[in-house]
């Protein structure tokens, strides 16, 4: 049946092995476009290494080209993305379009290439032989989607800012994908010079990375093996077209390029959308949560957790916090209050690593000010945002599951291995993100999206996620925000809850009453710098903080 | 080497009109059409088929081009980008949307045109040459030179001066504050997809009197090259695309002198690549990096 189809079930494992090497970067929201070029490289150099006749009588010569392809693919990649990393969006698409274009031009121009002319190989790939490779290739994304990595990966994609401050390396885990995609491209160069038999500069041009990024976008990046389908849907439209006797030529072009408009239009997230919705809603763990009592203790009440002297930031002429010194000990809830512009949340990003200071120095949880936020959520530092920064393409569940980055172990490669310890781990961190979940009061609806939610519950949600990271410091910004009287009460008596289970909370308000009714003791900022600090009662009493702040308030109160 | 910078010139004043068009949609919409090209090439294509049926001259050609480019503007952004608007994917998505959409375009070239390059008539415009201080140009490079120049200054006066250009800026801004201003976005949207591919079409047709024919990969060669173009010139910005339209033109003139063709497009990239690395809002640009 599949006799004189050889070619076509070929191409198409072709198509799928460089929609991958696309697939890995959009996976972590990178729009990387040079893969044209770590393919050629590699596909020259192999030429070097894989010999003429098959290995031991039977094996295809192939073998000994693709570890090499992946290898160059991967360090081009590495080299490249040293300079380019730092962009983003769609100048780091031209910036690696032009690398591929500076590659080409520097093989057209060589010696050993033979130019323009190119070179002619023996063809060596066979359809099975390709088909085997998209089936590792299949695996290795099977096995990367629900793991630790995998997440990361998401994470980055959706919310550089959150994913660091969830632990996340952001700058590692986007080089980790970058030089992935370089590792497949290459083995798609090698595939490709084999199995057509020739390669020359322009096999590689720019139309090349423009169908790899059509098939893995149109495939979709949903399931792990939207690389196929998208490939399967493109090497099959004209072979039906054939069989429905359509001509070839011009209509097979417009006919492609309807479908595919059609499925980016009515089917965001590509084809994959068709698969994903099959996906079972996850399970809740059972009343396990054993693991759970294997996190580190917490710090004692009263040990120094954070201290800083003489922080300060400005933006231009502006500053938005001056000369501000501050201590933290173990179990105590501070309360920040200020006017708007007060330099609140500046102060916090600078403490969780969001912002360096201009001025100043210290240490949280023995993190220096300065350092990128990843550090300190390592260190036990977790937060949310004043305007809520969730991962809006996955589920509340897996949202909270990101918090657990710094408190698990990477289990990808345990993973492929089928290490049990691996399944452990996971167990593990889904137990801890159910368990915050339930902690507060979003365990049913796990499975929606986090724009489903309201706008109580989105902030709700922020604190599970930051809860995940089984945090030693917890910092909130302003998570009342919004809230009606109701849940904002409910919200002080979580916040006094987690004081009782030993974590410090750092909280940013507006509602003051709140703020009294949960704090243990209260920083008032105005203008930048600390104008009052301690107990809150007494803070609250203090002319200066009720002439800058709570003026209106207080003359309420006098008539009360 | 004088005669090599007058070509430089000439090219690219033609990649700073297909850049224009380019930068302009991003510059307010913030779309990446990837579709421009393809309208590049079908402004091309009509405008041969406008000289040869109708033998109208050849400053009546040019509005009539411009106009087929309004509309497929406007169809461009109906069926490949508003559809997607509000979509979280919405940039990302407007990218493939373009790509199939071009892909439709160039196919539909290719049912009324067939396969091979189509050609201006040989005597429908006088190919006159001139000599300037020792500099040989030609009558065509001359009205490219004059007809790019009088396009991006009346665009860059429309931009400034009319209130359609005041609504595009606003949009630009902040299309939310615009549309609670009462700019009619939609409307905005519209008119400037309509300019935008009005001066791609009217490029292709240029490069296409330049070269006396045009086939079906038209804009698919000058795309790369129009994309180090508005980088260069910092993405959004008209005036960077004009000036980076002109230096990469010399630019390119001047390798071919100095090395030889095959090292062209290396100049491009190059310099494209050292600007992104080292000043990625561009030589000129100063709009805000916004993500795609």
């Amino acid at each position: 049946m599949l006799a004189g189809y050889d070619a076509l079930i070929t191409t198409i494992a072709l198509g799928a092995i460089l929609a991958y090497s696309f697939h890995v970067v959009l996976m972590a929201g990178q729009l990387s476009l040079g893969q044209a070029g770590f393919a050629s490289l590699a596909a020259y150099v192999s030429t070097l290494v894989v010999p003429t006749e098959p290995i031991a009588g039977s094996i295809s010569p192939v073998i000994v080209g693709l570890p090499m392809g992946a290898l160059v693919g991967a360090a081009a990649a590495f080299v490249v993305g040293l300079p380019v990393l730092r962009l983003r969006g769609v100048f780091l698409a031209i910036a690696t379009i032009a690398s591929a274009e500076m590659i080409r031009v520097l093989i057209n121009n060589a010696e050993w290439t033979n130019g323009a002319l190119g070179m002619r190989l023996d063809r060596w790939v066979t359809f099975d032989f390709a088909w085997a490779v998209v089936a590792v290739l299949a695996y290795l994304f099977w096995r990367l989607g629900p793991s630790r990595s995998g997440r990361a990966f998401a994470a980055v994609r959706e919310d550089e800012l959150a994913a660091g401050s969830m632990g996340v390396d952001v700058a590692r885990t986007r080089m980790a994908s970058f030089v992935a995609s370089g590792a497949i491209a290459g083995v798609y160069g090698v595939m490709f010079a084999y199995f057509f038999g020739r390669i020359t500069p322009v096999s590689f041009d720019f139309s090349l990375t423009v169908s790899g990024l059509v098939t893995a976008v149109l495939g979709g990046y949903l399931v792990f093996f939207g690389p196929v389908l998208g490939a399967v849907f493109l090497g099959a439209v004209p072979e039906v077209q054939n069989a429905l006797g359509l001509e070839a030529g011009w209509i097979h072009p417009l006919v492609t390029g309807v479908l595919l408009l059609a499925v980016i239009l009515f089917l965001p997230g590509g084809l994959s959308t068709l698969f994903a919705r099959l996906r079972p809603a996850p399970a809740r763990p059972g009343p396990d949560y054993a693991p759970l009592d294997a996190l580190d203790p917490l710090p004692d009440p009263g040990t120094p957790l954070a201290s800083v002297t003489g922080l300060a930031k400005s933006y231009g002429a502006v500053n938005a916090v001056r000369g501000v010194d501050l201590e933290i000990r173990a179990g105590e809830v501070l309360g920040v209050i200020g006017p708007n512009g007060a330099g609140k949340t500046t102060l916090v990003n600078m403490i969780s690593g969001l912002e360096p200071p201009t001025a100043g120095e210290g240490t949280v949880l023995g993190v220096p000010i300065g350092s990128r936020p990843h550090r300190f959520a390592q260190a036990g530092v977790s937060r949310t945002f004043q305007h809520s920064k969730l991962f809006e393409r996955l589920t509340v569940l897996d949202n909270v599951l990101v918090g657990t980055h710094v408190v698990s172990r990477s289990t990808y490669l345990r993973r492929l291995l089928w290490l049990p310890s691996a399944r452990r781990d996971e167990r593990r961190a889904l137990a801890l993100a159910w368990a915050q979940l339930e902690r507060v009061g979003l365990a049913d609806r796990a499975a929606a999206r986090p724009g489903a939610l309201s706008y109580g519950d989105r902030r709700r949600l922020e604190i599970a996620r930051a809860l995940a990271a089984h945090p030693t410091l917890l910092i909130l910004d302003e998570p009342a925000a919004g809230m009606n009287h109701v849940e904002a009460l409910e919200l002080a008596g979580l916040i006094r809850g987690l004081a009782d289970d030993g974590v410090t909370v750092l909280f940013i308000e507006h509602n003051v009453k709140m703020v009294l009714d949960a704090c243990t003791r209260l920083v008032v900022l105005d203008f930048g710098e600390v104008i009052a600090e301690g107990e809150p009662r007494e803070v609250a009493a203090d002319p200066r903080v009720v002439e800058a702040y709570l003026g209106t308030e207080h003359e309420e109160s006098e008539h009360v | 080497m004088l005669q090599q910078l007058a070509n430089g010139v000439f090219a690219g004043s033609i990649y700073a009109l297909f850049a224009i068009g380019f930068t302009l949609v991003f510059g307010v919409l913030r779309h990446l059409n990837l579709a421009h090209p393809a309208v590049f090439t079908a402004g091309a294509f009509i405008g041969i088929e406008v000289a040869a049926r109708t033998a109208i001259p050849i400053w009546i050609l040019f509005p009539v081009v411009a106009l087929f480019g309004a509309l497929a503007g406007v169809l461009v952004e109906r069926i490949a980008f508003r559809p997607l608007r509000g979509r979280d994917d919405e940039h990302f998505a407007g990218l493939i949307s373009s790509v199939a959409l071009g892909g439709v375009v160039i196919a539909l070239l290719q049912a009324r045109y067939g396969t091979d390059p189509q050609h201006f008539a040989a005597d429908y415009f006088p190919n006159r040459l001139f000599e300037v201080a020792g500099v040989r140009v030609t009558l065509t490079q001359l009205v490219t030179l004059g007809l790019a120049l009088v396009l991006m200054l009346g665009l860059a006066w429309l931009v400034s001066a009319t209130s359609l250009g005041r609504s595009m800026r606003a949009v630009a801004e902040n299309p939310t504050a615009a549309k609670v201003l009462g700019v009619n976005v939609g409307r905005v949207t519209a008119g400037t997809y309509a300019l935008s591919s009005a001066l791609g079409t009217v490029a292709g047709a240029l490069l296409a009197l330049n070269l006396g024919q045009a086939g079906r990969d038209l804009g698919a060669s000058i795309e790369l090259v129009g994309f180090a173009v508005i980088i260069l010139g910092g993405l959004g910005s008209l005036w960077g695309a004009m000036a980076a339209g002109v230096v990469l033109g010399v630019a390119e003139a001047l390798t071919i002198h100095l090395f030889d063709s095959t090292w062209k497009s290396m100049v491009a990239f190059a310099l494209l690549f050292a600007v992104l690395v080292l000043r990625p809002r561009g030589l000129f640009g100063h709009v805000k990096v916004r993500e795609v």
